[in-house]
């Protein structure tokens, strides 16, 4: 009787080898932006309650904690490979090229949100400090290793949003999208929680490179228990970036949130979730190492998934007059592109970078075209439909060109960032033979094309309906469309460097886990 | 200036834009008149820098001069490489000539917004010069889609009542057709890395590949469907020609201009540089059909241009009949039609450019385009009336004008290819004719009838100075063309070579029996003879 505990405590003891005691320099510096966001969001709670300033003090630590999360993640990008935590994360080019875009979308979501705060009468600390929390989130969610490190990441990102949505306490829709989004994200995570017990259960382990050296080996990748657990994690996923079947909720959610915090879940959620995707389609062996008969199955799920997520995202898309609910359903268009990134990733010379690079692209046109939205809505978070873009680019020249930028940029045309991810991405799915795929995907972007271009005929063809007034101006509004005008047309012009980025860190990010897998295994 | 010979395509190609953005940071002032003068001085500027380029530019070699190569996303093999040869060469005068001509003539057309009109007409310069510059085929397609947006602007905020729908329907016809091109353009440069083990997107390298081409839906088959549907909807080649009719009418005058004058071209120029030396058999294969598509578009578009009430609506038919000219010329596979293609597309620019600144002078002057509404307008307008004579006579192809030259040559090679082709081709020269002069009879002769119609004035000096080079150049093209098939011969006999004996040498080897006893093709063009 009295044995028992002593020997769970050796066997505990055994597992954890002493090098795990001490961190070494590339470790610590690993984490630094860890410290900037977590030092950021602890010292804005503090200064909520210190200062009667904080109105000031807040966004002031918001931004210097996301800016020097997103600087410390560019100084560490040759630092190499680093496991942190008894290999539950890991800091790789991946990781922090991913921490970079969060820190962005963190940032401009800031700039767009302190004048409609204003205007809404929502000027709360909590709402900074939540954003700052989800961007953590995020980014433990894009390093961790472990299914439960993913699972607890997951959360915190999900919940911090969850009330952001909502916000807007006294509106209704506000209320409705939140709770809604809480309800079906809720079962979304038990789904992925079930599917990594599942895929516990298979491979006898949580951790990714593990579960990867089991597949490897063999042990595992036939059974059904590992197929039902890849299928319900993968479903998790499905559910996190809103793709077909799991799409629904989407449009009343985005509807529903504060303009801003739709642009922060367009940019930073998705691109949190499509990452983690990344990693766990990688360690599930998905295209390498995986039974034949799983490969294709999994295979097939995603195929279908892109291309129904593709066609329904455009086809509804064109029916919308609500401009968020518009960027909603496109949003789910891009998700069904984004989606044959994964499917044809392992089968490029690119792997996952062309992901990288839609979402990077993504992140500054949407982040781009919130700011806009923002700085546009009147109290109430109205006056973002269609008729509301009439004459704008009389009113205000700089927010309709740079929708219009943005616009262009969705739809794929050049010279701009959308266009850029398109052709990589395009060209990836060439060349792993997935030409069927390709001619979908190119005939929905030629869809997309009519809703894109009728906002523009809004801004630019119509005169304005009424001399209503305009919600007045911010400058740091301003200043986030500026620069993303200016990221946007330069990564369309001047591709070839987030190219090479893109490459590399599916070099060497994606392929580490199986060799540094197969090294724990042995 | 040994530095402006190395990057003088560049120059060229984005002075315009360069241009045009400090017009932007003038100041607008009354009618904005410092831009437009700002405009005119920079497109002239252009015109010269091309006039460098033609000088010397040398007719006698194949080659691609002025070649510039950089590296731009060399991850992918896609470079900035630029050159020209005997087939761009005057595309890209005809560019550059048209330009001062649309700047000049939309002087008082345009009363709102006049910075961003002229920006964006000079942006879209940069865009035509640089699809037609690129000798890399991805940079091609970053053209080919950049034009579209000055132009869609062009139609959607200056243009008709219609304009909103006209410029969407331009759009997205075009976006459609392009990208499936750009599918097929990089299953070629994967083709390309399988075949070569390197990344590359240079047309000079795709020609070297080898790909399947027996049968309709090969490979060359499928993607030479993919470039050519791009192709044709830019042509416009029927049945594919149904935005051009609203795009055309509902283009403010310089738009309506600068689409038929040059971007109808890029879809030949399209057919010309890609299409052909890419996929030889698959030419083949389709020849007949696009030939036949093309003697359709000839008469079609000749009845349709017939009955129409409307001026502009009856010039635009009218180029899509002239178009399909030179369609039936490329596909005639043949020096002689070839090269009356490529003069036909210059003559096209010309005189229809000029059709679409005569309407828009006298739309200018009553506000209205109906046929019905004119009559006897020479009495009021003598100067106009010549002009238009000349102009009319150029488009239905008088001995003498430009038209004549490029139709004789084309219908001259098609008959060598396809007798039938060449006999339906050549009642679209009668039916044009017919809707022309009668046109032109009933808006210029008869009696004065409406009272409106009195008062209009005669061409002002600008007017005429618009008019008056495209008047010389229709005359001066039609009785000296050698100067034009000079600098073209040796190109075009390239271009045939890789696009014509290719196929007829791989035909007969291993393959010949799988061929269902297709016509080849190469037979006649062999005997490279006609020295115009």
């Amino acid at each position: 009787m009295s044995d028992e505990p002593l020997i769970a405590t050796a066997t505990t003891l055994n597992t954890i080898r002493p090098e795990l005691l001490t961190m070494t320099f590339g470790q610590m510096a690993a984490l630094s932006p860890w410290i900037w966001a977590l030092g950021g969001a602890l010292s804005m709670m503090l200064a909520a309650v210190l200062f009667k300033t904080w109105k000031w003090v807040v966004p002031a630590l918001m931004i210097m904690a996301t800016a020097g999360a997103a600087w410390s993640s560019t100084m560490l990008m040759d630092l190499g490979d680093q496991f942190l935590f008894n290999r539950m994360m890991l800091v790789d080019r991946f990781t922090l090229v991913f921490t970079v875009l969060f820190a962005i979308s963190a940032l401009v979501t800031t700039l767009s949100s302190m004048k409609y705060l204003d205007r809404e009468g929502l000027q709360h600390p909590e709402y900074y400090i939540l954003m700052l929390f989800s961007m953590i989130g995020m980014m433990n969610m894009v390093s961790a290793l472990d299914l439960v490190v993913i699972f607890v990441a997951l959360e915190l990102m999900s919940i911090s949003v969850y009330v952001l949505v909502g916000f807007r306490r006294a509106d209704r829709r506000s209320n409705e999208a939140a709770v809604k989004y809480f309800v079906l994200g809720g079962a979304a995570s038990a789904v992925f929680l079930y599917g990594s017990a599942l895929l516990y259960g298979a491979t006898g382990s949580i951790n990714i490179q593990e579960i990867l050296a089991a597949v490897e080996a063999g042990r595992a990748g036939g059974s059904l228990l590992f197929v039902l657990g890849a299928a319900l994690v993968i479903f998790g996923f499905l559910f996190k970036v809103a793709s077909f079947p799991f799409h629904m909720w989407m449009p009343d959610v985005y509807e529903g949130a504060p303009a801003p915090i739709t642009g922060f879940m367009t940019t930073g959620i998705k691109a949190a979730s499509f990452a983690t995707f990344v990693r766990v389609m990688a360690g599930l062996g998905y295209g390498d190492g995986l039974a034949e008969a799983v490969q294709k199955h999994l295979h097939d799920i995603l195929w279908i998934s892109a291309a129904l997520t593709m066609v329904i995202g455009n086809v509804i898309a064109l029916t919308q007059v609500n401009l968020k609910r518009m960027l909603a359903y496109s949003s789910i268009a891009h998700t069904g592109y984004l989606l044959v990134g994964i499917l044809v990733g392992p089968a490029s010379d690119s792997g996952y970078g062309p992901i990288y690079l839609y979402l990077l692209a993504y992140t500054v046109m949407n982040l781009g075209a919130f700011a806009v939205l923002s700085a546009l809505a009147k109290r109430g978070d109205s006056g973002i439909n269609l008729h509301d873009m009439a004459g704008l680019s009389k009113r205000q020249p700089l927010m309709a060109f740079g929708m219009a930028v943005f616009l262009f940029s969705m739809a794929g045309i050049p010279p701009t960032a959308g266009f850029a991810a398109k052709y990589l991405l395009f060209y990836s799915a060439v060349q792993a033979g997935e030409i069927w795929i390709t001619v979908i995907a190119v005939l929905c972007s030629a869809i997309s094309v009519y809703y894109y271009l009728r906002v523009l005929v809004y801004m630019y063809m119509r005169e304005p309906a009424e001399a209503g007034g305009s919600a007045g101006r911010s400058w740091m509004a301003s200043a986030a469309v500026l620069a993303m005008i200016v990221l946007t047309l330069q990564i369309g012009v001047l591709p070839s460097r987030v190219i090479e980025t893109a490459k590399s860190i599916s070099k060497t990010a994606v392929p580490q886990i199986g060799q540094a897998g197969a090294r724990a295994a042995r | 200036m040994a530095w402006l010979d190395t990057r003088l395509l560049t120059v060229l190609t984005f002075f315009p834009l360069a241009w045009g953005v400090v017009g932007l940071m003038l100041p607008s002032g009354k009618d904005g008149k410092a831009v437009k003068a700002w405009s005119l001085v920079g497109t002239l500027l252009t015109f010269w820098i091309s006039w460098i380029l033609l000088g010397k530019f040398n007719g006698g070699t194949a080659d691609f001069q002025f070649t510039e190569n950089l590296p731009w996303i060399p991850g992918l093999g896609i470079n900035y490489n630029l050159g020209v040869d005997g087939l761009s060469i005057w595309l890209i005068m005809l560019t550059t000539f048209l330009m001062p001509i649309v700047v000049l003539g939309a002087f008082t057309a345009v009363e709102e917004r006049v910075k961003e009109f002229f920006f964006l007409l000079l942006a879209l310069e940069t865009g035509m010069l640089g699809a037609f510059v690129t000798l890399d085929a991805f940079l091609f397609y970053v053209f080919w889609e950049f034009m579209l947006i000055p132009m869609y602007f062009l139609i959607g905020i200056w243009g008709g009542k219609d304009r909103i729908y006209a410029a969407m329907k331009f759009f997205i016809y075009t976006m459609v057709g392009s990208l499936l091109m750009l599918v097929a353009l990089f299953y070629l440069m994967h083709q390309h890395q399988l075949q070569f083990g390197s990344y590359s997107a240079a047309i000079t390298d795709l020609y070297k590949l080898k790909l399947a081409g027996d049968g309709w839906f090969s490979v060359q088959g499928l993607l030479f469907l993919a470039f050519a549907l791009a192709f044709a909807i830019k042509v416009p080649l029927f049945p594919l020609h149904t935005w051009l009719p609203d795009a055309h009418v509902q283009a403010p005058t310089a738009g309506s201009v600068v689409l038929a004058g040059v971007l109808l071209k890029m879809g030949g120029y399209g057919f010309l540089r890609f299409a052909f030396p890419l996929f030889p058999q698959a030419v083949a294969q389709y020849q007949m059909v696009f030939m036949a598509l093309g003697a359709i578009a000839i008469v079609y578009g000749a009845w349709v241009a017939m009955v129409q009430p409307d001026i502009k609506k009856l010039v635009a038919y009218s180029s899509v009949s002239h178009m399909g000219y030179v369609v039936i010329g490329l596909f005639s596979l043949n020096t002689v039609g070839v090269t009356g293609s490529i003069y036909q597309m210059l003559n096209h620019g010309i005189s229809t450019g000029a059709l679409f600144l005569l309407v828009g002078m006298i739309y200018e002057r009553r506000h209205t385009r109906e046929i019905s509404d004119f009559g006897g307008i020479t009495k009021v307008m003598p100067l106009f009336a010549v002009a238009f004579l000349i102009v009319t006579l150029s488009s239905v192809a008088l001995p003498g004008t430009n038209g004549f030259i490029g139709e004789f040559l084309i219908l001259l090679g098609t008959w060598k290819t396809s007798q039938w082709t060449a006999v339906v081709a050549g009642t679209g020269v009668i039916f044009g004719a017919v809707y022309m002069l009668w046109m032109f009879q009933r808006v210029m002769f008869g009696p004065l009838k409406n009272p409106e119609n009195e008062k209009l004035k005669d061409l002002s000096l600008r007017e005429a100075l618009v008019l008056l080079p495209l008047l010389v150049m229709a005359v001066w093209m039609g009785i000296k063309p050698n100067l034009f098939f000079n600098k073209m011969d040796a190109s075009v006999a390239a271009f045939l070579e890789r696009s014509v004996v290719k196929s007829a040498a791989n035909d007969q080897a291993p393959s010949a029996p799988s061929q269902k006893a297709a016509p080849v093709p190469g037979a006649s063009a062999k005997s490279k003879t006609s020295k115009i």
